[in-house]
């Protein structure tokens, strides 16, 4: 019997703009089992990246709770959240994310160093994380000096920097290419195959192949689900 | 859109920056205000407490010093007005790329950022400027309540206006630089993420990677963002630079000019003469902390000489460890012209310096080689073989005579040399030494009038007693100590007041890395959000920002103390005195100066991280 890894229940999130609440989650349920490849889809202002980053304890939410890996989210502290993804969670943005300063290699060694691993052993991680993504020849430039293809690629190295058991990822290919958009389904198929957990905001239908369920979000509720 | 209403709009809507700038250019503007007017306050306040007192040298410390703090202050309050003005406007670089990108013209994309520029600077300048006068007149009634007497001085408008012209043409000049230069790249190099905010494409030669993560991180940081890192260095040493002239110079300048009273009173002296004697020589020491009117007498009556045979007696007591005899009088002194040589006018090179002019002053014929004084002398000191030549005090100095190197006196009936000025609080620098032989010649009189004993004073109790017992009933024995003690204290009064300067001019410092903290941190915001996305713990992050605050505080530190170090010893003090316990007190408060400053970025670290991880990255 497969672990329960996500368990959302009566999941409430809102915004505060000025006197307006925007309901981004409203009542939604969700579970995740261990290695499944869950695929989100929904128009812009659905609530998928909200959704996102509440499995991933980068934000709190209003109501309900959010239980991954055991731990309900909203219980615990910064300190801990910090940790907890380190350990556990690889996610991947819309936008990237690269720190500027660092080159390709500092960006992904970054979560291993913070895991406080020595130096040589987070030289050679890192360096065989960038050869994983194809892209060694990379090492010593800047997030500025690379195509948006190559900094997606250098987000999934890091994301995969301390092997986490579970993977967010956030819109892969929107702003790629279409051959771009091919390396990064190469990826998640291998990490697929590598029996992680993978929850994937997308509407790329080669992605879509990958999935094991798909879920469609609306107006922050699940509205659909295909296995 | 109008040249108004987009400068406007763009300031609104970039609420957060907008009103950090405004509020750090406010704070710079005010700060310096404020201790300019306040330092002409207590220069006014010194030369008002001081006003028959204290000698002219000693005057001259205290307005040097107030004078060299004004013009660093102004100096430092314009870099770090020039500063926060091109951070900002280089954050503009990007939108100006925008602009041009989508076809506005070059001219109206100068006048729109321009309107902005003018409208931050003028509305900092002015709040700014009010509110340095308002903390003045507040804080001299604060420290008026606490027990100074400071009194307020009529606000020098002049002043005020030339430092508020000041900023404002260096904040246009500084926050114009970015603009033009974002104007004339292309709008592709314009929109880059490298020209927005310097950060350089190059990997530093150096990694200290075995001073651990934290370090490491925050130097790579600085050092790829060398544009704002180098302004904020330069910045933060000019302020720094600025503390610590007040600080090492304060404490130095206090120390020196209480070793030069020392010095020209002697420690552990006694003094012995005639009652009448006696006190016209105390009135005339208390003259320097104490001004008032002081009686005339006959010293030169038979009935006040010390005989030569009870000088030598006191000299051979086991614990006299040097008898300094002195005959005094007070006489005119007239002032005789000198002559200076001036080789650019071949034609005339000879000008006569100095006029006629004639003073009061009191005369006193030593013997060099057995005086207890050791006084600070611009020239040379007297020796055993001058016979009509004097030392004269800085005062007497400054009123009677024009260049006394090249200048004499006269005095009764006999022309004299000057070899030096000397730095003496008797009878507040109004003073003549002459060789006792000479004025002993002048007024037929070959024993002393006033004899200074310097005495052992781990032997003090038994040497006074013997003292006393030679010297019998009529001649008065009195330890000069306790008036020394007075002017010491008067000093440090003085000096206590003075170094209200630093006081504030490290809170200047760190308003100005608080500033710079916020702007820096800021910027990098997205990037401690990312850092902490994929696990970087809150308190990591507060150690990133603290490092690259210690990092920039040290080596700014490093090069405005040097700097304050080298204004304190070549323009404010000459013959410095330095000791193990001066050492220990300058350390001392430069470290809390740069403690304070780097705990100062705390408050913006704490700040950041308190924020959620999710709003941060959606900035």
């Amino acid at each position: 019997m497969k672990e329960r890894v996500i368990s959302a229940s009566f999941l409430c999130k809102n915004y505060h703009i000025g006197d307006l609440i925007i309901e981004a989650l409203k009542n939604l349920d969700l579970e995740v089992l261990e290695g499944e490849f869950v695929l989100i889809y929904g128009s812009s202002g659905a609530g998928k990246t909200t959704l996102l980053n509440l499995i991933s304890g980068l934000d709190k939410p209003t109501s309900g709770k959010i239980i991954v890996f055991g731990h309900d989210l909203a219980a615990y502290d910064e300190n801990f959240l910090a940790t907890f993804r380190s350990a556990n969670v690889g996610f991947v943005f819309q936008s990237y994310n690269l720190i500027s300063t660092l080159t390709a290699l500092e960006n992904v060694a970054f979560p291993i160093e913070l895991a406080g691993w020595p130096e040589e052993r987070v030289r050679k991680r890192s360096e065989k994380l960038l050869k994983l993504v194809g892209l060694p020849h990379r090492a010593n430039h800047f997030p500025t000096q690379l195509s948006g293809g190559e900094q997606q690629r250098i987000a999934f190295a890091r994301a995969l920097a301390n092997d986490p058991s579970l993977i967010l990822v956030d819109e892969p290919t929107g702003n790629l290419d279409l051959e771009t958009g091919l390396e990064i389904v190469r990826i998640l198929e291998e990490l697929k195959t590598k029996g992680k957990t993978i929850v994937v905001v997308t509407h790329d239908e080669r992605i879509m192949q990958l999935a094991d369920r798909t879920l469609h979000l609306r107006d922050g509720g699940i509205v659909a689900t295909d296995e | 859109m109008s040249e108004v209403a987009f400068p406007i709009k763009d300031l609104t809507r970039r609420k957060l920056q907008t009103s950090l700038v405004i509020v750090g250019l406010t704070i710079s503007t005010a700060a310096t205000v404020f201790l300019t007017i306040f330092g002409e306050n207590l220069g006014f306040e010194i030369a008002f407490v001081t006003g028959g007192k204290l000698t002219a040298g000693f005057s001259s410390i205290f307005s040097r010093f107030i004078i060299v703090v004004d013009l660093l202050n102004i100096v430092a309050g314009a870099v770090i007005v020039s500063f926060l003005v091109s951070i900002m406007m280089s954050e503009r670089v990007r939108d100006i790329g925008v602009m041009k990108a989508t076809g506005c013209l070059r001219s109206t994309v100068l006048s729109y950022f321009l309107t902005e520029l003018s409208i931050i600077v003028l509305t900092s300048c002015i709040i700014g400027t009010i509110c340095g006068i308002l903390a003045n007149f507040a804080c001299i009634h604060l420290l008026n309540a606490l027990g100074f007497s400071i009194a307020q001085k009529p606000l020098n408008l002049w002043m005020i206006l030339l430092i508020f012209i000041t900023f404002v043409i260096i904040s246009h000049v500084f926050g114009v630089r970015p603009i033009v230069k974002a104007i004339r790249v292309k709008p592709a190099e314009a929109l880059s993420p490298l020209y927005s905010f310097g950060t350089i494409p190059e990997l530093s030669r150096y990694s200290p990677s075995k001073l651990g993560f934290t370090f490491k991180m925050a130097y790579r940081s600085l050092l790829r963002r060398r544009l704002p890192t180098q302004q904020a260095i330069i910045c933060l040493a000019a302020v720094l630079a600025l503390v610590s002239v007040t600080i090492v110079g304060g404490i130095i300048a206090n120390q020196t000019t209480q070793n030069y009273v020392r010095r020209a009173i002697g420690e552990n002296v006694v003094l012995i003469s005639y009652p009448d004697v006696s006190e016209q020589y105390v009135n005339f020491l208390s003259q320097f902390f104490e001004a008032k009117e002081i009686g005339s007498l006959n010293y030169l009556n038979p009935n006040y000489a010390i005989s030569e045979t009870l000088v030598s007696r006191l000299s051979i007591i086991p614990g006299v460890q040097k008898a300094d005899p002195r005959l005094i009088l007070v006489t005119m002194i007239y002032e005789v012209p000198g002559v200076i040589i001036d080789p650019e006018r071949p034609d005339d090179p000879y000008t006569s310096v100095g006029d006629h002019r004639s003073s009061s002053a009191l005369v006193l014929g030593i013997n060099p080689e057995s005086t207890i004084s050791e006084w600070l002398i611009l020239g040379r000191t007297l020796n055993e073989t001058d016979l009509y030549s004097a030392l004269i005090g800085d005062s007497l100095a400054m009123k009677s005579f024009d260049s006394p190197e090249v200048q004499g006196f006269r005095m009764l009936k006999q022309n004299f040399d000057i070899a030096g000025v000397c730095l003496d609080p008797l009878d507040n620098g109004d003073v003549v030494y002459v060789p006792f032989k000479a004025l002993s010649k002048l007024v037929n009189q070959t024993v002393c009038n006033v004899l200074l004993l310097e005495i052992d004073p781990s032997n003090r109790s038994e040497v006074l007693s013997e003292i006393k017992e030679v010297c019998g009933t009529n001649l008065k024995v009195l330890e000069l100590d306790g008036i020394l003690g007075k002017h010491l204290s008067f000093l440090n009064l003085l000096w206590s007041s003075v170094m209200l300067l630093p006081l504030f001019s490290l809170v200047n410092a760190t308003i100005c890395l608080i500033s710079y903290m916020i702007l820096n941190i800021t910027g990098q915001q997205r990037e401690f959000g990312i850092m902490r996305a994929i696990g970087a713990k809150p308190n990591a992050v507060i150690k990133m920002i603290f490092t690259q605050a210690l990092i920039v505080t040290l080596v700014s530190g490093a090069i405005g103390i040097l700097a304050g170090f080298f204004v304190t010893f070549v323009f404010l003090i000459p013959d410095p005195v330095i000791s193990y316990f001066t050492i220990i007190l300058i350390v001392g408060w430069l470290l809390i100066a740069l403690s304070c400053l780097s705990l100062s970025s705390l408050y913006p670290a704490v700040k950041t991280v308190k924020k959620s991880v999710a709003s941060t990255l959606s900035q």
